[in-house]
């Protein structure tokens, strides 16, 4: 199995393949990330969508000695969702009635899983934007420190400071929500 | 105190997230221990929780067709740069029938590749000759006459390409078909610009005031407002109104017909390329034509149902499935007449 360097640096050169494979990797992760985001299934969809189509027609610009993959293919969500949250105006979706619960067939099991994604969205939101930003690519994305701080331009020490305070934070939410 | 927690936290949850149990990390800090494990907890919790979330399997298979198509289709758009095999070819065509329509000759080679397919010879030279027309028509409601109907042609060619399985040929010329029609819609709109530019132009002072006292002297009664004028001033029918209200009418009835077209190819096409069609469907769907957003409250009653049936679409997922009752022809084509 080719390593993702190998694999970007192939991508670069126009392998689809390899660009597929790339797309097979970080596909969830990106959906979930701007779900998290956005609050909304279709709008999740649609910059999802985007997010693939402007790394395709950028990977041939990508250098690999700036920063990691992860944190450039990040950094095109990050900027779409910041760009799409500019473009909302008053018009606001319901969000999380269209969530999607997946893979779980049961429409008990779907339900939980609605309220369990609402409760997590709902608790993400009261966190002052920096710390979202880091808790979204580290615990949702599952990205490492190092790529998080190059998406968001900030150092490690930041993140990790951001990241300590953030689970601090997000503790005393789900607590208070849970005790009553 | 504090800090000292925060580089155990960040240590202790790299260490778990390679594997480490957090039973073993506790026991590395048996001081902290009880400040550690919510903490520890949480963010594990959260991280797992959220991986529950998922995208569908459909939409992922959706977007890598969609990227596939992209891929081609940049591909073959590059490729006239490159000195090769079908450099020449393209270059000759645009050539030929640059010459050939401003000449007015075009009755031979062009009359000809009007119905080539996308892998057929002459089929560059259909491509050129309708480049060619965009190229000279100049006025907005013009284009996006050209665009629709250019749309619909890639459709058919679509529907044939499905039918017999060139599943590639068929994502290329959905990415064309994406563009002729956000080509027509963006000329619609520039029509509909016109359309309330010359509304403005045309509305006298006297309509564009709404406090009726003020234009009344002191000592007359002042009279009641006609109903109509009272709530709404209506809006001058203009011929650019007009032109606008048809363009948008011929699209919709034109993305009837090639929506039509796909779903008929999408009975008799080989399974593999039902995908492609179910995309080219999903794209047309996606593109139709809508009406710019109007701020409640300053339109019609009318036009406030409208906006009111438009957001309600906007809400429903973009892909349109085959079977549900209505088809994606007849939907259309309803949201055209309204």
């Amino acid at each position: 199995m080719l390593s993702e360097e190998s694999l970007v640096r192939q991508a670069i050169d126009g392998n689809q393949l390899a660009f597929t494979q790339l797309y097979d990797e970080y596909f969830n992760k990106i959906y979930r990330y701007i779900y998290f985001r956005v609050n909304s299934q279709a709008e999740a969809e649609d910059l999802t969508q985007e997010v693939f189509i402007k790394a395709l027609q950028a990977i041939g610009s990508y250098k690999q000695r700036e920063a990691p993959f992860a944190s450039w293919l990040f950094r095109i969500a990050h900027n779409q969702v910041i760009d799409h949250v500019r473009k909302q105006t008053k018009q606001k979706r319901a969000p999380l009635e269209e969530a999607t619960a997946v893979s779980v067939e049961d429409p008990v099991a779907i339900t939980e899983q609605k309220t369990e994604v609402e409760e997590l969205t709902a608790a993400l939101k009261k966190l002052p934007p920096a710390q979202q930003e880091v808790i979204s690519l580290r615990f949702i994305a599952g990205l490492h420190i190092a790529e998080v701080a190059k998406t968001l331009g900030k150092s490690e020490g930041t993140i990790k400071a951001l990241q300590y305070n953030g689970t601090a934070s997000l503790r005393k939410i789900l607590t208070r929500k849970h005790n009553g | 105190m504090a800090k000292k927690l925060e580089k155990i936290f960040n240590e202790c949850l790299e260490r778990m997230l390679q594997g480490e149990s957090i039973e073993s990390c506790l026991r590395s800090y048996p001081k902290e221990a009880a400040e550690l494990e919510p903490l520890l907890r949480t963010a594990l919790g959260f991280s797992w929780r959220a991986s529950s979330l998922q995208p569908s399997p459909e939409f992922k298979a959706r977007v890598r067709l969609r990227l596939e198509g992209a891929r081609l289709y940049t591909k073959q758009q590059r490729q006239p740069e490159k000195p090769g095999l079908f450099a020449w070819r393209r270059g000759w065509a645009f050539a030929l029938t640059a010459v050939l329509v401003i000449l007015f000759t075009s009755a031979g080679t062009v009359a000809a590749s009007s119905d080539a397919l996308p892998d057929e010879p002459l089929y560059p030279v259909k491509l050129a000759t309708e480049q060619t027309r965009l190229t000279f028509t100049f006025s907005d409601a013009g284009k996006a006459e050209l665009h629709a109907r250019l749309a619909e042609n890639r459709a058919l060619e679509i529907a044939a390409m499905a039918r017999e399985g060139k599943i590639e040929q068929a994502a290329i010329i959905t990415e064309k078909l994406a563009e002729h029609l956000e080509e027509a819609n963006n000329a619609i709109q520039k029509v509909e610009i016109t359309r309330s530019e010359a509304s403005q132009f045309m509305a006298t002072p006297e309509e564009a005031v709404t406090t009726p006292q003020a234009t009344t002297a002191p000592d007359e009664t002042p009279k009641a407002p006609e109903p109509e004028e009272a709530t709404t001033t209506p809006e001058p029918e203009t011929p650019e109104g007009k032109k606008a209200e048809q363009l948008r009418q011929s699209l919709g009835e034109s993305t009837s017909r090639s929506l039509a077209a796909l779903e008929n190819a999408l009975e008799q096409a080989p399974e593999q390329a039902k995908p492609a069609l179910q995309r080219a469907i999903d794209t047309i769907s996606e593109k139709s034509y809508k009406k710019p957003q109007q701020e409640p409250g300053t339109g019609t009653e009318e036009d406030e149902g409208k906006h009111k049936d438009k957001h309600k679409d906007e809400t429903q997922p973009t892909n349109v499935e085959p079977n549900k009752n209505q088809s994606s022809s007849q939907k259309i084509k309803n949201n055209s007449k309204k």
